[in-house]
């Protein structure tokens, strides 16, 4: 597991990229398309978790791609290649496991960018992008993540005041169990609301929402994010413009078809793989430079 | 009476944007899903028009300038919603979030009771996990939250048990579950067929049972306790101005 460059990016470039990949993975059912990025989301979340993301993928995302590749011809009978009859007498088609196959991967694809997009978008990163947009909405948003934790924290030693007199969680039977979790949370609850109010009064106190109030944030928009962000949008682009050329549309029913291989459609094929893989190669290629300056010195 | 007016105007704000969103921009991406994505992208259009159902009320929200107590009950119901999601983690489908959205709702408004819905499914799957079912939970919740509100407001929902049970049972299992279950079945096959649909509502059933059955015994058990705390710290510190309260300013 190497140290993830691209999570230093501006949170522009993270969240267009995902943003661009999530989308075009949702939209693109061209098998060369899927393949290119299921293997290149594969590999971003194993870079990013390490050995955890290949259990991971292993343990859960094979049998739930099985498991969906046969959902699909159990209700789906188009397609004109019929295999064999169910006893109900519905036709099992070709087509339709081959279409259950590639959605299959497309739903599999689309969970593991976001297992990514979990990893590099950070709950803060997505409140600088927003907070000008939906100040308010972002405040929440800032305010819930705090206290959770802290609520938690709180729940603890509640809970471990209720242990002493017999009323945790973990004593009784299930009914005793869940109303001494509601007796926990209601407890909690009291001590939150006074909570809240002290903290609404002290930010209204140091001068929350008064105009011409600068906002707290770390990150610059340097010339590494320019350029990253000018090839992405190249990038982008390009498959764009593969996309309205129909170069990434496949026909399932009644019959497969696809658009021949010209060389445009292997510049978008080549377009959408740079695209997938930009982490990774931003990534490789700052393990590189780090090891150079490394063997200099 | 200066305070009801800005209330008033979004209102109207409100039902201008959801007339254009519902009456113009929903029928286009539709259209949109059948000409120009050959009907084939029954996920990405649903996807997209739940989330343009949620923008009125953001939008409403932002404009309003809500003071700082304001959010920070709103961020408060929500930590409490997600902190429960989190504690009941070991029994599943077992859990108080539907329950304190209604709440909310009937004690802080309908906008309140959709933020706070809204706000718990987006920040509880920080925790448990973003994904593609993200925005259908986030409206399940607010609408729950929504309609709990509003209902309140017009007299059929009353601060009472029985009455809170009876709507968290029917909202859980028919507003969230209904909705849910087209969700998954979206994600799962990526296609719509009834067969399908139906399928997922049978195996979804108990998920949907359980749920409903928390919901009521969450309200059943909490509702009369929260409601006091809430109503004490309304009255205590003058939070979320009610109707009567505006009248009288």
């Amino acid at each position: 597991m190497i140290i993830d460059s691209f999570s230093s990016f501006h949170p522009i470039v993270n969240f267009t990229y995902f943003s661009a990949v999530l989308l075009f993975s949702m939209f693109f059912m061209h098998p060369v398309f899927l393949g290119i990025s299921l293997v290149s989301a594969f590999v971003y979340s194993v870079m990013l978790k390490g050995k955890k993301a290949v259990k991971f993928n292993i343990l859960y995302m094979m049998p739930l791609l099985l498991f969906m590749a046969i959902l699909n011809p159990a209700f789906n009978h188009q397609g004109v290649t019929i295999l064999f009859y169910l006893k109900s007498g519905n036709p099992i088609t070709l087509e339709s496991i081959l279409f259950g196959v590639a959605s299959a991967c497309m739903f599999v694809t689309v969970i593991l960018w976001f297992s990514c997009y979990n990893a590099v978008m950070t709950s803060d990163k997505f409140i600088y992008l927003f907070g000008r947009i939906i100040p308010g909405l972002s405040l929440i948003l800032s305010m819930v993540l705090r206290f959770v934790p802290r609520y938690t924290a709180q729940i603890k030693v509640i809970s471990n005041a209720q242990k002493c007199v017999g009323r945790d969680v973990t004593q009784g039977n299930v009914i005793a169990k869940a109303r001494n979790g509601i007796k926990i949370l209601s407890i909690m609850t009291t001590w939150a609301l006074e909570n809240a109010i002290e903290t609404g009064d002290s930010m209204r106190a140091r001068g929350y929402g008064l105009p011409k109030r600068t906002s707290f944030s770390i990150f610059r928009f340097d010339n590494r994010d320019k350029v990253t962000f000018a090839v992405m949008a190249g990038l982008i682009v390009i498959v764009l413009i593969g996309a309205v050329m129909g170069e990434n549309t496949m026909r399932f029913f009644p019959s497969i078809k696809t658009i021949n291989t010209t060389i445009f459609s292997l510049v978008v094929y080549t377009a959408y793989f740079i695209l997938c893989m930009l982490p990774v190669i931003i990534n490789i290629m700052e393990e590189i430079k780090w090891k150079y300056i490394v063997s200099r010195i | 009476m200066s305070e009801k007016q800005p209330a008033k105007n979004g209102i109207s704000k409100r039902t201008l944007l959801a007339t254009i969103l519902i009456l113009f921009i929903i029928p286009v991406t539709i259209l949109f899903g059948v000409f120009v994505l050959n009907d084939r992208k029954y996920y990405f259009i649903s996807l997209l028009i739940i989330i343009y159902t949620m923008i009125p009320f953001v939008m409403v929200f932002e404009n309003r300038k809500p003071k700082a107590r304001e959010l920070i009950v709103i961020a408060v119901l929500s930590a409490i919603a997600v902190a429960g999601r989190g504690a009941f983690f070991m029994l599943p489908q077992f859990k108080p979030v539907v329950a304190i959205v209604i709440i909310t709702g009937v004690c802080f408004g309908a906008e309140s009771g959709f933020l706070v819905g809204a706000v718990t499914g987006f920040v509880s799957n920080f925790f448990f996990g973003q994904g593609p079912w993200t925005p259908w939970q986030m409206f399940c919740f607010g609408i729950i939250g929504f309609i709990a509100g509003i209902l309140y407001k017009k007299g059929f929902l009353k601060k009472t048990k029985l009455s809170l049970c009876v709507f968290g049972g029917l909202a859980t299992f028919f507003i969230y579950g209904g909705i849910i279950n087209i969700a998954s079945m979206l994600i799962f096959t990526s296609q719509f067929s009834w067969k399908a649909l139906l399928a997922t509502y049978i195996s979804g059933f108990w998920f949907d049972m359980v749920h409903a059955i928390a919901t009521v015994f969450f309200l059943y058990t909490i509702s009369q306790p929260m409601i006091e705390k809430l109503e004490r710290i309304k009255i205590k510190y003058g939070l979320i101005e009610t109707e009567d309260e505006a009248v009288s300013l």
